[in-house]
């Protein structure tokens, strides 16, 4: 039986037994490489469902939904490794309970998809230390490399051509999982913090402020990358703040629902070089 | 005649030390370069790096930030809450080309107000020899609806 066939079934089995109210996973988009969520409450709408090497939006942040977990009735999910990270980001930062979050596990390349062994995320958590492991040796962004080669006049430049296509529609934020504050710094005007306006300034200000707040959160699942209309390479700066974190602090973000958030916790021993 | 280039600097420090030690150099007597405004907050773990954000906003050529040395906070951890916010901050600032020289970091105690009078002179002069921030002058000029402080 494929996968995606086992899954169906077990999706049905969770809906009829009651042990879940809702399955979020994919279904056919709009193009043939495309997938949309599906928000499956009935055994028979799981017929609709794909599980494939296309599914690669991380779903968890419709978790979050207002309400959706307030019943404390328990939701399945598809998560990829990435997307069980983030479940443990937002239980350790109080944003859900875990133990209602049902995990419909899967991992995998551009061409197949493999079931992952688990129901909590909890456990899956030697999964996610194998990738923390490996993550200092894992081939990095060739672009990042060049970047870090350049001089500060000409990463300047480098992100202002860049950030000058950015249209603030913050479509980077509602596509991010971790980005669940009801009112974002970007939208309190009293004091403005950022500029409203799409001009340079106002970009680069937003651009710093969002890695900002999701340095030691972001797990590189790639939905903001994905749904900058303009094509900005956010990869690029979560991918150099992840770095950051994991060296300064060993902090691979995500490791289990109760690890301490990076930015709100301390050692008496972290490194201050840089303090005169 | 278009007069010498004085820089902006604005400095956050906390009022238990580093702004205590402002105060004891103020009344050793001991002079120091005019051109720093200082903000004074509870604590370093007040400072939030919006703040260095805001300055450069509103034309700082250099921002400083200041507090109690680590183990002596008045609410005991805020300076190594400051600590890791501050390097994650700064390695961002780095990566998105905004020269490090302008952004600046020391632990500053009340008993140090000859360290205070120092730092501030030579923070003053390194941005002296850097000059204005020009590239950041560029695109607060280009705003069109600069942002209320
Ligand atoms: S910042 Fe982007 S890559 Fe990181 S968790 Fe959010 S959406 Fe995913
Ligand atoms: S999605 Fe892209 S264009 Fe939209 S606010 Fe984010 S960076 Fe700017």
């Amino acid at each position: 039986m494929s996968i995606q066939e086992q899954y169906k079934k077990r999706v049905r089995e969770l809906l009829s037994s009651g042990a879940v109210k809702m399955v979020i996973g994919y279904q056919a988009g709009t193009t043939a490489d495309r997938r949309r969520p599906l928000f499956i409450r009935t055994p028979e709408e799981a017929e609709k469902l794909v599980l494939d090497s296309a599914c690669i939006a991380n779903l968890s942040g419709y978790l979050v939904t207002e309400g959706l977990l307030s019943d404390e009735k328990s939701v399945g999910i598809f998560l990829r490794p990435d997307g069980i990270r983030s479940i443990n980001i937002l239980a350790a930062e109080a944003q859900l309970n875990p133990e209602q979050v049902v995990i419909l596990g899967f991992d995998g390349n551009d061409k197949e998809v493999t079931a992952l062994q688990g129901e909590k995320a909890r456990d899956f958590s030697a999964i996610i230390a194998s990738i923390k492991e490996h993550a200092p040796e894992a081939p990095r962004n060739p672009q990042l490399e060049q970047i870090e080669k350049m001089s500060p006049k000409e990463r300047f430049a480098f992100w202002q051509a860049e950030f000058s296509r950015c249209i603030k529609c913050y479509a980077c934020r509602q596509a991010c999982p971790m980005c669940y504050c009801r009112r974002c710094i970007v939208d309190s005007n009293q004091p403005q913090w950022v500029n409203t306006s799409s001009h340079t300034l106002g970009n680069l200000e937003w651009n710093v402020v969002r890695a900002f707040h999701l340095s030691g959160r972001c797990v590189g699942c790639g939905n903001c990358d994905r749904a900058c209309p303009v094509n900005i390479p956010l990869r690029l700066i979560n991918a150099k703040m992840a770095g950051e974190v994991l060296g300064a602090f060993d902090h691979f973000a995500g490791m289990s629902e109760t690890q301490e958030p990076v930015l709100a916790s301390f050692k008496k021993d972290d490194s201050e070089t840089f303090i005169l | 005649m278009s007069e010498p280039f004085e820089p902006k600097i604005v400095a956050f420090v906390c009022t238990y030390c580093t702004y205590a030690g402002a105060d004891l150099a103020g009344t050793s007597r001991l002079k120091y370069a005019p051109n720093v405004r200082i903000v004074r907050l509870p604590c370093t773990g007040r400072i939030s790096p919006m703040f260095i954000l805001k300055a450069l906003q509103k034309g700082a050529d250099g921002v400083l930030v200041s507090g109690c040395h680590p183990g002596d906070c008045h609410f005991t951890h805020g300076n190594y809450h400051a600590r890791r916010r501050w390097t994650v901050f700064r390695a961002l600032l780095e990566f998105t080309g905004i020269p490090l020289e302008r952004v600046k970091f020391s632990w500053i105690s009340a008993a140090e107000g000859g360290k205070f009078a120092d730092f501030m002179n030579s923070v003053t002069e390194d941005i002296r020899k850097l000059g204005p921030f020009d590239q950041y002058q560029g695109l607060i000029n280009e705003t069109e609806a600069p942002a209320t402080l």
